[in-house]
């Protein structure tokens, strides 16, 4: 006989006719959910992010099958998601081709490929697949109930205990595996005693259905007896499959389909590039404060979140008690939008769920969106929801009063215009106005670089090292503003355009090559998003210069430092711009020997100043660490560094603070690059004019 | 109902300082611009009131004198929600009684309900300009006034004045009246970029100034004045700083 | 000449020595109202023609001192700190931009001036001027005192502490504060504070030091984060011994503390807290 097994082979025709009526049924109500869930989006604002669709497809594919952002950080459930999402495909296709067969090409083609080499082909794979789908079900309980790592705890920060119920969410997480390891499992019995029936040799193709078939038919389960259990078995698993099909849109099975989806309509520059606001927009229409303000692809990425929480996890804010996590964020907004009654009446999101201080505890870091494995965008919509904040005015007076002194007086300090060059007094050189002379380099220094005691060395120390090697540099002296990168992260978005705007007017009127800047904030927001209001240049940061310098063999290290360092990298330099190497290849080309913390490159631990938070009042809990005190316990662990290196000013400024408060102070030190590398020339002191600290610094 | 909020924009001062020519005021280059404190609260409190009134018609009219530079200070109360402004041309040094007559024929013209100004402005300190309006255009004028309670239908005016000592002497007041402002009576609200951006489109009338007559008073000499022994500084690291003051702490409480 | 307006003006003894004359303005009205004061002050100088009329520079003065000199057309400054006849012409002398300058302006005629208070001591001893009554017309005011509310009682004395530890501006968020309020208690001071905290609900007006707050004399004031505005200065300035913490060198403050530090308070704060 050939090789092949008859579908539907002890059914009766009502039966079949029947079988066909469920699977109508529950493909409609699958559809109507699907119908549902597209007419919910629709509800949002437009955007783009269909162009390219080809390159998307293409891209999303790859993504999809390389599971590469699912492995992220935690191989082991790449691995459990891999071999159950292959499982479940191979299981599906292999259905589609029995469907296909037995309607389509059958009955219309007349042609039966189900047989024969085919046929034992197909038992095998889907045979090996459907155990890869249990054993990445077993990995992924284990991980779950077993294992409970932090991200899966649904603790959240921002409420009290007894404020919140998950057990929905854990109900619908064991549910999930649970159906389809049922599936899995009553797959195999179902093939065990279909063979069991009659046990014709060439299914040993299929090993386990094989296995098991002997197994009962050992226990006198065979013949009639199989048939019987296996046609009742047959109705079990179809119609649990069959609802499981038809509930997709309801549960934690709508991933399968929501997060590829998101994954195609993503925005590589979420967050890097924030959107510009046009200038006739109405007060009530800034920013994110209904539901239906968000737009259809974020309310798309609501549904695709899967609560993994490697955001939860990877946050910094999250990490210190702030009243932010996040994931807790984007599902309290799913919830929202679930709710068919919210959407139709367009319901605030403001307050209720999401309170002012969950917003406010951002620091705009990246790293959720850096990890999230379907591509979910955290930081711009919180970005549009502080945007609506401020449009109210509803913010710390703190933040509030910086806003105001941005405005009147150009920088954050609140400082006059002709101090901002002020640090610039002590050095022995002269430095040139590029508003009046030409240079190569166009220096936009910042405000912490400018006016900051601490940072003011550092900013020396660059000027020193670019003037010992002859590069032709120059600043622009009190014409310069603050580049606003902060101001627009924190939602005051008129304040950064009317800032960029007045930088972009005093920029074009100089004569210069390049831009570079030592503070990664100013660095990002010229080189990313000043171009969307006209002003685009090539913009460095100064790592990337003085490295380039140094290959070209124009600066060249007087000796080897020695020193043992850790090197943070800057939320604004790595993870916005993927600026990771320059810095350590630098750190190299000095001497100093490098030591990773456990947090690096893209996973690099906030110091907690981004996103205006360096503006506003602490927000952590009671006894809790700050961010950057955490980040310097991690690096003093690693034992015996001599420095603590950071590439920008604000976290020189955080972490200065934090090794004094963390207690550690005169276990670490703190130095900024530029420090090291004028080190590394063994220049003579300055003269007279500068600090003693300056000079004690060089003599050490 | 109609109120109008006399505002002024302020020049502060950094910690370097250079002289006009003449000696006679301090050199525009070393001040930087900004609306005055009190007039922030003097506006949110006018918007308050009209909020609450409710009414159809009600206005919110913002008017200052000087020169171009003061626009942005009227902006930044348009984009509060102020519905015009109005600038009376003045160039020059600008004294209460000066700034009082550009400023009365406007008001007058206007015919509120109530006026309002702030008790002082921060850089000059004279706590005369509104008083000096108010006698201009034949109001009543109550100074530094902490509480308004605005009863519309008896067009009455209860407010508070704030004493010292934290002394409140409540008074009833004809409208209309002339109310100078106290910080603490309010909470302005933020007025965003984007709104002083689109401020813009909002009016403002500026109008030559009329009036003559003597200012308050004339500028003989200014400078800046000798530190004198002023306070003996501690050096040191905070630490060194605090272990000072304890010391000075223990001596002088003995 | 010294006049004294009030309903009984006999009842306040104001023979001072080196008053020469005192002149006593009857009016009908138990307590201070604008339109009043005016029309009794208006009264006394058509009567007396003197060559300059001195006010405090005080809530009550600000409501009609102004208002008084435009109408008559005379010469007005405020917040004066130093007044000289030279020849014919009147010289007063008073600050802007919060101090940092100072300015001589001068009147050719008769002016009326608000002096600042607490920069002369107190009138003291005895003298024996002459008396004098002056009639002033009666007036309906337009603006009417209807009664005077204390600030409720509190819990609070800051006039009678020996030690105050006061606050401003610089401690930044609410939050903040707390830590001050222990360090007060740790180093048997008692809290006060500036107008700012007060004006943002932080704080109870019973804490404030300054002009529209209490004003205060004790063995030491210690200043963390006050600038120094003239009303603050005004209510604490003849304390015993002033040391005030500012991370502004410029601040006003140091300009009448005896011992000052350009340090960041929380820095200081944390340190003294070790100490105590």
């Amino acid at each position: 006989m050939s090789e092949t097994r008859q579908t539907f082979e002890n059914l009766a025709l009502w039966q079949i006719v029947f079988w066909y009526c469920l699977i109508a049924i529950s493909t409609s109500v699958f559809v109507w959910g699907v119908i549902r869930l597209v007419r919910k989006y629709r509800q949002g604002r437009s955007t783009t992010r269909l162009d390219h669709i080809g390159r998307r497809l293409l891209r999303t594919t790859r993504l999809v099958f390389t599971h590469a952002w699912i492995r992220r950080r935690d191989t082991t459930t790449g691995l459990g998601h891999a071999f159950v999402f292959y499982g479940f495909l191979v299981l599906f296709i292999g259905t589609a081709i029995l469907g296909f067969q037995d309607d389509f090409a059958g009955p219309v083609l007349g042609v039966h490929f189900f047989r024969d080499w085919f046929y034992l082909g197909y038992s095998l794979f889907l045979d090996v697949f459907g155990v890869a789908l249990i054993v990445g079900l077993v990995v992924l309980a284990v991980k779950r109930g077993i294992l409970r790592p932090f991200r899966l705890d649904y603790w959240r920060p921002d409420r009290k205990e007894g404020e919140y119920d998950r057990r929905p969410w854990v109900i619908d997480d064991w549910a999930f595996l649970g159906v389809i390891f049922f599936l899995a499992l009553t797959g195999f019995l179902l093939e065990g005693f279909r063979i069991a029936e009659t046990n014709p040799s060439f299914e040993t193709w299929s090993p386990l259905g094989w296995g098991l078939a002997q197994g009962f038919r050992a226990i006198g389960v065979q013949g009639q007896t199989a048939e019987s259990a296996h046609f009742v078995l047959w109705w079990v698993h179809g119609v649990v499959a069959l609802s499981f099909v038809a509930t997709i849109p309801y549960t934690k099975a709508l991933h399968m389909l929501s997060s590829p989806a998101n994954v195609a309509v993503r925005d590589d520059r979420a967050g890097k590039r924030l959107p510009t606001l046009p200038a006739d927009v109405k007060s009530d229409d800034v920013g994110y404060a209904r539901i239906t303000d968000l737009t259809w692809n974020h309310l798309v990425s609501l549904d695709a979140c899967t609560k993994c929480g490697k955001c939860h996890a990877a946050c910094p804010a999250t990490a210190t008690g702030y009243p932010l996590s996040p994931r807790d964020l984007i599902l309290d907004l799913r919830d929202v939008a679930a709710d068919a009654d919210a959407m139709q009446e367009r319901r605030s999101i403001l307050g209720d769920p999401i309170r002012p201080e969950t917003l406010w505890s951002c620091m705009q870091c990246m790293a959720c969106v850096e990890i999230c494995p379907v591509g979910i965008e955290h930081v711009p919509i919180i970005n549009q929801m502080r945007r609506a904040l401020v449009e109210r005015g509803e913010m710390d007076t703190l933040l509030q009063s910086t806003f105001e002194m941005i405005h009147t007086s150009g920088n954050s300090f609140g400082e006059p215009k002709r101090k901002r060059a002020r640090w610039a007094k002590e050095l022995d050189f002269e430095l040139k106005d590029v508003r009046k002379e030409p240079a190569e380099l166009l220096w936009f220094v910042g405000d912490y670089a400018s006016f900051d005691p601490r940072n003011q060395r550092a900013t020396r120390a660059l000027a020193r090292v670019l003037d010992h090697v002859g590069a032709d540099f120059g600043i622009l002296w009190d014409a310069e503003k603050t580049g606003g990168c902060d101001v627009r992260l924190a939602g005051e978005e008129g304040l950064w355009a009317s800032l960029a705007e007045e930088n972009i007017r005093t920029i074009s009127g100089c004569d210069f090559e390049r831009i570079f800047s030592s503070d990664p904030h100013t660095f990002h927001t010229l080189r990313n998003e000043y171009p969307d209001l006209g002003g685009s240049w090539t913009v460095l940061h100064h790592s990337q210069l003085l490295l380039e310098l140094i290959e070209a063999g124009t600066l060249v290290p007087a000796k080897p430092l020695g020193y043992r360092v850790t090197y943070h990298d800057p939320c604004t330099l790595g993870r916005y711009n993927g600026v990771y190497d320059a810095p350590r290849q630098l750190l190299a080309a000095v001497g100093c020997e490098l030591v990773e913390m456990p947090r690096n490159r893209d996973n690099s631990f906030c110091c907690g100043a981004g996103g205006g938070r360096i503006w506003m009042k602490e927000l952590k809990a009671e006894g809790a660490k700050r961010p950057s005190e955490l980040r310097i316990d991690e690096a003093v662990s690693l034992g015996g560094i001599d420095y603590f290196v950071c590439a920008c000013p604000k976290d020189v400024t955080m972490y200065e603070d934090a090794i004094k408060t963390s207690g550690h102070q005169g276990e670490i030190e703190l130095r900024e690059l530029s420090e090291l590398v004028l080190e590394s020339l063994d220049l003579p002191p300055l003269a007279a004019v500068g600090g003693p600290s300056e000079n004690e610094e060089e003599a050490a | 109902m109609k109120i109008v909020v006399c505002i002024k924009q302020v020049a502060a001062l950094g910690d370097e300082v250079e002289f006009s020519d003449d000696g006679l005021d301090v050199d525009p280059d070393y001040l930087e611009l900004a609306l005055n404190e009190w007039d922030g609260y003097a506006t949110e409190e006018a918007l308050r009131i009209c909020e609450q009134a409710g009414g159809e018609g009600d206005e919110v009219v913002v008017v200052s004198a000087g020169g171009e530079e003061v626009d942005a200070a009227l902006r930044r109360c348009l984009a509060m929600g102020a519905d015009r402004g109005v600038r009376v041309e003045l160039a020059g040094r600008a004294d209460p009684f000066t700034v009082a007559r550009a400023l009365a024929p406007v008001v007058a013209r206007e015919q509120p309900d109530l006026v309002f100004a702030g008790v002082q402005s921060s850089d000059a300190v004279q706590a005369a300009t509104g008083i000096a309006l108010a006698e201009l255009l034949g109001l009543p004028g109550v100074a530094v006034v902490n509480k308004l309670d605005w009863d519309a239908a008896a067009r009455r005016a209860r407010v508070h004045r704030e004493l010292e000592g934290g002394l409140v002497d409540v008074v009833d007041v004809e409208t209309p009246a002339l109310l100078t402002i106290q910080t603490g009576i309010n909470e302005p609200r933020y007025a965003t970029l984007r709104a002083i951006k689109q401020a813009e489109q909002k009016e403002i009338v500026v109008e030559a100034a009329a009036g003559d007559g003597e200012p308050a008073y004339r500028v003989r000499r200014m400078f800046v004045p000798p530190k004198g022994e002023g306070a003996e500084m501690l050096a040191g690291d905070p630490a060194q700083v605090a272990a000072r003051i304890a010391e000075l702490v223990k001596e002088r409480l003995a | 000449m010294l006049a004294v307006i009030a309903k009984d003006p006999a009842a306040l003894d104001v023979s001072f020595a080196g008053v020469d004359e005192v002149v006593r303005v009857s009016v009908e009205q138990e307590e201070f109202e604008g339109d009043v004061a005016l029309a009794a002050v208006e009264a006394l100088i058509a009567a007396r023609r003197p060559r300059a009329t001195l006010l405090g520079f005080t809530v009550n003065s600000m409501g009609y001192g102004p208002a008084l000199a435009l109408r008559l057309g005379q010469g007005f400054a405020s917040d004066v700190h130093a007044v000289a006849l030279e020849g014919d012409t009147l010289v007063a002398t008073r600050s802007f931009h919060g101090g940092k300058v100072h300015a001589e302006l001068e009147f050719a005629g008769p002016a009326v001036l608000l002096l600042r208070p607490t920069t002369w001591p107190p009138a003291e001893g005895a003298g024996s001027p002459t008396f004098a009554d002056v009639t002033a017309p009666s007036v309906a005011s337009r603006a009417r005192h209807v009664a005077f509310q204390e600030v409720a009682q509190a819990d609070v004395d800051i006039t009678t502490a020996d030690f105050l530890l006061s606050i401003g501006r610089g401690v930044g968020e609410r939050e903040n504060i707390e830590q001050f309020e222990e360090l007060a208690a740790k180093m048997g001071a008692v809290l006060s504070v500036s107008r700012p905290l007060v004006d943002a609900g932080w704080m109870s007006n019973a804490r404030q030091v300054g002009q529209s707050g209490k004003t205060v004399k004790p063995k030491v004031y210690l200043a963390l984060g006050i600038s120094g505005a003239v009303q603050h200065l005004a209510g604490m300035k003849a304390a015993g011994t002033i040391v005030a913490v500012n991370t502004d060198p410029e601040a006003a403050i140091f300009g009448v503390a005896d011992y000052g530090a350009v340090a960041d308070l929380f820095d200081v704060a944390e340190e003294l807290d070790k100490l105590f």
